[in-house]
């Protein structure tokens, strides 16, 4: 299901993005509902859909059932999708009834190549993000 | 006398002409008001501060709408946090939260997913900062969830 611009520019992912931006990126946006327990990315799997939640409360668990939760609308799923070598670094499941916002993987990264100036914000914000989660992959907290 | 002659003679092309020329001038007027609607509602919306008045009313719903925090707990949370409190005591502290579920899932417990997130929500399960989750003694106590023996 599309989603309308105004809800895209509502998520924090997106607040500094120009309306122009947005227009690139709104036609890549669909909306799926999730259900309890249902996977959303499968850890070693190829990374081929980015996802940003929209409701809802997820899991993501990564190697040694090393885990942590999102709870927040905006926060993101799937950033492997961005990342070489594109395989999920974890496991993303539903813990409640929810939706998110997915975009291909191979969309994204053409959009991020072809327009320098919003490849490189969204880039910023997906190293910002990844910083702060590396602990968890790596087990170095 | 009939026909186009008829309508010659009684000034019919003229008439029909001007029935022409006035609907399209009708409709002419409707299109450019219909596209000048934005500017009168923006004008009314400015000066009777219509737009202030809802924004108003928005916040004064939201202020009315009580916070996730300020909700009662979950339906069914003294229960979940029995049960779920025996199964971490099982697997020690702290706890990997898929090797929960899975452990609550081979213990028969439904909606595991759902409780273990009230549970989180409700700050009895909380993260160590590492990857793994710890019992919250602190808000098990505040929530009085058991009795003195702990049941």
């Amino acid at each position: 299901m599309p989603v309308d611009i105004n809800i895209i520019k509502s998520l924090n992912f997106f607040k500094d993005f120009s309306h122009a931006d947005l227009e690139e990126i709104a036609p890549l946006i669909d909306q799926i509902r999730t259900t309890e327990g249902e996977r959303i990315t499968c850890r070693g799997c190829h990374a081929d859909t980015f996802f940003i939640i929209f409701s809802g409360n997820f899991m993501i668990s990564f190697k040694h059932d090393r885990s942590y939760t999102l709870h927040d609308r905006g926060d993101i799923i799937g950033l492997s999708t961005l990342i070489m070598p594109f395989a999920y670094t974890g496991t993303a499941v539903a813990l409640t009834e929810g939706a998110v916002l997915s975009m291909p993987g191979e969309e994204l990264l053409r959009i991020i190549q072809s327009n320098s100036e919003l490849g490189e914000k969204i880039m910023k914000k997906i190293n910002e993000i990844v910083e702060k989660r590396m602990p968890f992959v790596t087990g170095r907290c | 006398m009939y026909g186009l002659d008829a309508i010659s003679a009684n000034n019919g092309w003229q008439l029909a002409a001007l029935g022409i020329s006035i609907v399209f001038a009708g409709l002419i007027v409707l299109s450019f008001s219909i596209s000048q609607i934005h500017r009168v509602l923006e004008f009314f919306d400015k000066s009777s501060g219509f737009s202030q008045r809802i924004k108003k009313a928005g916040r004064e719903k939201n202020i009315s709408e009580p916070d996730v925090a300020d909700s009662p707990l979950p339906a069914g949370i003294k229960e979940s946090a029995f049960q779920f409190k025996l199964l971490i005591k099982h697997i020690g502290e702290p706890f990997s939260l898929p090797e929960l579920i899975d452990f609550s899932k081979k213990c028969g417990l439904l909606h595991s997913h759902l409780r273990i997130n009230d549970l989180l929500q409700t700050n009895l399960i909380i993260p160590d900062g590492k990857g793994y989750f710890l019992w919250n003694y602190e808000v098990e106590k505040t929530l009085r969830l058991f009795d003195e023996r702990g049941e």
